[in-house]
């Protein structure tokens, strides 16, 4: 389609992408699908908020620190990161732009006036209850069909009926956690970090900050001082958790940041999935979204960890959106560990995200599957960090970048070999798509090694769909069309399959628009 | 003047006050002073820069004209070919010059295009000259049929620095070999090729140094439609060595062979860099480095193509990098990277690390080769790959290659 008869000067006035001859219609429509006008988790809630004043301070700590009826050492630890965050320089290294951020312009504590955390799924105000059942998390249904009345006794009945577990996180607070009680069956902790800190301070002390220090970097030390809520999760040992356990945040109120802090825990032996699942109204000031998420795996603990991030992207013409700087890291404390990234992105303005794994203990294994999508004016830089220090540790790195519109979307990864590593392994592929001659796509990984028998190997292309690949399936009879669908939707398999099923359905039908048909 | 630049360094250290004092005596030019200046941004590379965190000169560089140690010798043969040699000595061009070839020696510095990027190459086109030396050399081409072009550097015990500027016009063609042989606490060389329509070059680079000494060999690849550049280089490294290579594909349809070995014994670090900007339709890029570090080496490949939008369309590019570690204690960083802004182009890097593949030796052994001979054959046959389109020069590199891994 070609929208400018040829002639330049008025680039930027176009509304639509010129693509090459070989990509059908469909493909063009395919990428617009995911434009900012499809986006069905954009509506605003109206409900009273309580909010801190504007802008950051001691105070604004000292503010969410009592609001939340925190003991004092952690005040301390908040306002330590704070003082430290005053010496920091936002980082520039990545291959995102966005205007300078005024710090003091947002609110750093929101929460519905009513209270943040209710004895009851009765007393949510329905607001709250309707907006998460739009958004497809029904959190009333879950608790009173699966949780409350009846169903599983046991843990083993429950690992039967597979269910999921939901902390859902409403700007600052954490308004509702099902299935506490059966998990608690079980020996599984899952509760927001606020109520952690009073129930199980000695667990929350021993472990916040370990992974991610508060010194860690810019936004992560951010994050330190003026985190609001976020999820908790200790497995025991030897206890596989019962169901998947899930948070779902969600951006509500204006010009606010969200800044939530995960921790979880995979005692010696246990085994626990987790999924994320993130969205936001649409607005057109820039809203932020400073994560920390920092995962512990004794020996021979599992931790699986998947989110699909679908914040807000902003419009067309890259105005709002969020921006999306999330600090993520799993310690494979143990021997024999294993910790498992996937992750689905497709929202945010600016995404800065590194999902890493430090692979401490021998024979641990790291894994990071991504997809990464990027339509509009967005820009993602993403990637992960496999540390390697333990002996005979293992890592796989799955990476897909699809970018269409202007957008920009980068791959930045580390792989580290230390010198103690031996026998470390490494597998890194990552290929990007490109739809439409107006974004990008880039790949920036880093490989250190430092040891002979260390075996790293690393792949990646940006391409189109071969020729012969195409020719092959359609031999077997199939339709152009759909040969295209299959082959695209083999580019990202890798990465699906990793998810668990009940996300692996979200994922797909929120790149199912972007991808039938699409790519040439 | 000298003042104001020597402030433009932020906490120079006593080799890049050194280097300001050099500039001070040069004579005033405001092409010199354009370079040097660009060369002030940074100062001295470091770690803390991006394209530099791997291989920083700031901490290597302590003194710009020790060590003693006599420049390595030079094993790129001389009979037969036209050699160019600039060392702290003087400057010694051949004694005769055929036809096809032009010759200018200039005593006037040359700018150089987006000196900032490469701040060695700034430094050594900045400092170039004295002594007899010219401060440019510029070579124009206009034969297809000259002997091979040979460039020696070397120290001699003094810092060194060389620019040459060589332009091969349309449908001409330029054999060219290069030899970086360290002499002195800092060598620097800068040199760019401008390759008109339909033009080829085939160029080999070798360097060596020791433990003392730092090497900074620059060079700026211009092409023009439908030519052909190939670049062979083998480098056993100094304290630090960089061989940086920018090439610009700035018309369609021209084509960039870098291939390139290093080779890297203890206390040595070698540092390969390449940024190919494929700025014109149907461009092809072929990239193959191969690395062999031991106990206490460093090998560094960072690679980047960088593909713009729409000018980049119908790119074809692939970069493989891959290294063997010889020994425990070896170290290989690489970063091998990829910019693109096109939809229509095929672009592939693959980055291995690691040793000799097993079922290799396993082979190879059952056959009734010692395992000592295995790994030798072996590892020669992986590194002999990367010379494969030195032409006449390839048995030559291949040779020191060999004896390199059999003394190891």
């Amino acid at each position: 389609m070609d929208c400018c008869g040829g002639i330049d000067e008025h680039e930027d006035d176009c509304t639509d992408v010129k693509v090459k001859d070989s990509i059908d219609q469909s493909t063009v429509d395919a990428a617009k699908a995911l434009e900012s006008e499809n986006y069905s988790a954009g509506f605003v809630t109206d409900i009273e908020m309580d909010m801190a004043p504007k802008g950051l301070s001691e105070d604004t700590i000292r503010f969410i620190s009592a609001k939340k009826e925190e003991p004092e050492w952690l005040l301390e630890w908040r306002l330590a990161a704070y003082k430290r965050w005053l010496t920091m320089e936002e980082p520039t290294w990545a291959m995102v732009n966005y205007p300078t951020i005024n710090y003091q312009d947002y609110y750093y504590y929101a929460a519905p006036k009513s209270g943040a955390k209710y004895e009851s799924i009765d007393d949510v105000p329905k607001e709250i209850l309707e907006t998460y059942e739009k958004l497809g998390i029904p959190l009333r249904e879950a608790e009173v069909l699966l949780g409350v009345e009846g169903a599983a006794e046991t843990a083993a009945t429950a690992r039967e009926t597979p269910r999921v577990a939901v902390d859902a996180v409403f700007d600052s607070v954490s308004v509702a956690t099902t299935f506490r009680k059966e998990l608690e069956k079980a020996g599984v902790i899952f509760m927001s970090i606020s109520e952690a800190v009073h129930e199980y301070p000695n667990l929350v002390k021993k472990y916040l900050g370990t992974v991610v220090p508060q010194s860690d970097n810019f936004f992560a030390t951010l994050n330190s001082a003026v985190f609001s809520d976020g999820t908790f999760v200790y497995v025991p040992k030897g206890v596989r958790c019962p169901m998947e356990l899930s948070t779902y945040f969600r951006m509500n109120a204006e010009n606010t940041g969200q800044f939530e802090r995960t921790l979880i825990i995979a005692d010696e032996g246990a085994y626990v999935s987790y999924l994320e699942g993130c969205t936001a109204p649409m607005r057109d000031e820039n809203q932020l979204h400073a994560a920390v998420v920092e995962l512990v795996a004794l020996e021979d603990a599992e931790i699986k960890y998947s989110t699909v991030q679908n914040w807000w992207p902003g419009d067309e013409n890259g105005k709002g959106g969020i921006y999306n700087f999330v600090t993520k890291r799993g310690d494979c404390r143990g021997d024999r560990s294993k910790i498992s990234w996937t992750q689905v992105e497709t929202g945010s303005a600016v995404t800065w995200k590194y999902p890493s794994c430090i692979l401490r203990g021998d024979d641990s294994v790291g894994e990071f599957y991504s997809i990464a999508v990027t339509n509009g004016r967005q820009q993602a830089d993403t990637g992960t960090k496999m540390i390697h220090l333990g002996k005979r540790t293992r890592s796989r790195i799955i990476s897909k970048g699809i970018s269409a519109g202007k957008s920009n979307n980068t791959y930045r990864g580390l792989v580290s070999i230390n010198r103690k590593a031996d026998n470390a392994r490494n597998f890194t592929q990552c290929d990007s798509l490109l739809i439409g001659d107006r974004c990008g796509a880039h790949t920036v990984p880093y490989v250190e090694n430092r040891r002979a028998d260390a075996q790293l190997e690393h792949e990646a292309t940006t391409t189109k769909l071969s020729d012969d690949q195409m020719f092959y399936v359609r031999q077997r009879g199939i339709g152009e069309e759909e040969a295209v669908a299959l082959l695209v939707n083999g580019f990202v398999r890798e990465v699906l399959q990793e998810l668990p099923m009940e996300f692996a359905v979200e994922a797909q039908s929120l790149l199912k628009v972007s991808l039938e048909g699409s790519v040439g | 003047m000298t003042t104001a630049l020597r402030d433009m360094i932020a906490n120079p250290t006593t080799a890049e006050l050194d280097l300001v004092a050099r500039y001070g005596m040069q004579p005033a030019d405001s092409r010199r002073e354009r370079l040097f200046e660009a060369f002030s941004r940074t100062g001295l590379p470091h770690r803390r820069l991006e394209a530099w965190k791997w291989t920083d000169f700031k901490v290597a560089l302590q003194g710009l004209d020790r060590p003693s140690t006599p420049p390595a010798q030079d094993p790129i043969p001389h009979a037969g070919a036209l050699v160019f040699r600039f060392s702290s000595n003087g400057y010694f061009p051949p004694d005769h010059i055929p036809d096809g070839l032009n010759v200018f020696e200039k005593d006037e510095a040359q700018a150089l295009g987006a000196a900032e990027d490469v701040p060695l190459g700034a430094l050594a086109a900045s400092l170039s000259g004295g002594k007899a030396r010219p401060a440019t050399l510029l070579l124009e081409v206009t034969s297809k049929e000259l002997p091979r072009l040979h460039f020696q550097f070397s120290g001699e015990g003094e810092a060194n620095f060389a620019r040459v500027v060589v332009v091969v016009r349309s449908d001409m063609a330029l054999t060219v070999s290069e030899s970086h042989l360290g002499g002195a606490g800092l060598t620097s060389s800068v040199i760019e090729f401008g390759l008109q329509k339909g033009s080829t070059v085939n160029r080999a680079v070798y360097q060596r140094g020791t433990s003392e000494e730092t090497i900074a060999s620059t060079a700026l690849v211009h092409l023009d439609a439908d030519s052909h550049y190939t670049q062979t280089s083998l480098a056993f490294g100094a304290k630090v060595a960089r061989l940086e290579t920018r090439v610009t594909h700035q018309e369609p349809s021209a084509k960039a062979t870098l291939n390139a070995a290093y080779l890297v014994g203890k206390d040595l670090h070698a540092d390969f860099t390449t940024h190919v900007r494929h700025g014109a339709n149907s461009c092809v890029t072929r990239q193959l480095t191969k690395g062999a570090v031991l106990n206490g080496g460093t090998g560094v490949f960072q690679g980047k193509f960088f593909v713009p939008r729409t000018a980049g369309q119908y790119t074809d590019a692939d970069m493989q990098h891959k290294a063997l570690l010889l020994e425990d204690g070896a170290v290989v960083f690489a970063k091998p990277e990829l910019e693109i802004y096109a939809d229509d182009v095929e672009c592939a890097h693959g980055n291995t690390s690691g040793a000799l593949d097993d079922d290799q030796l396993f082979y190879m052994r059952q056959r009734g080769l010692p395992e000592k001979t295995a790994r030798a054959l072996l590892t020669q046959a992986f590194v002999a790959e990367a010379f494969a389109e030195a032409g006449a020069l390839e048995e030559v590199l291949r040779a020191e290659a060999e004896a390199w891994l059999a003394a190891v």
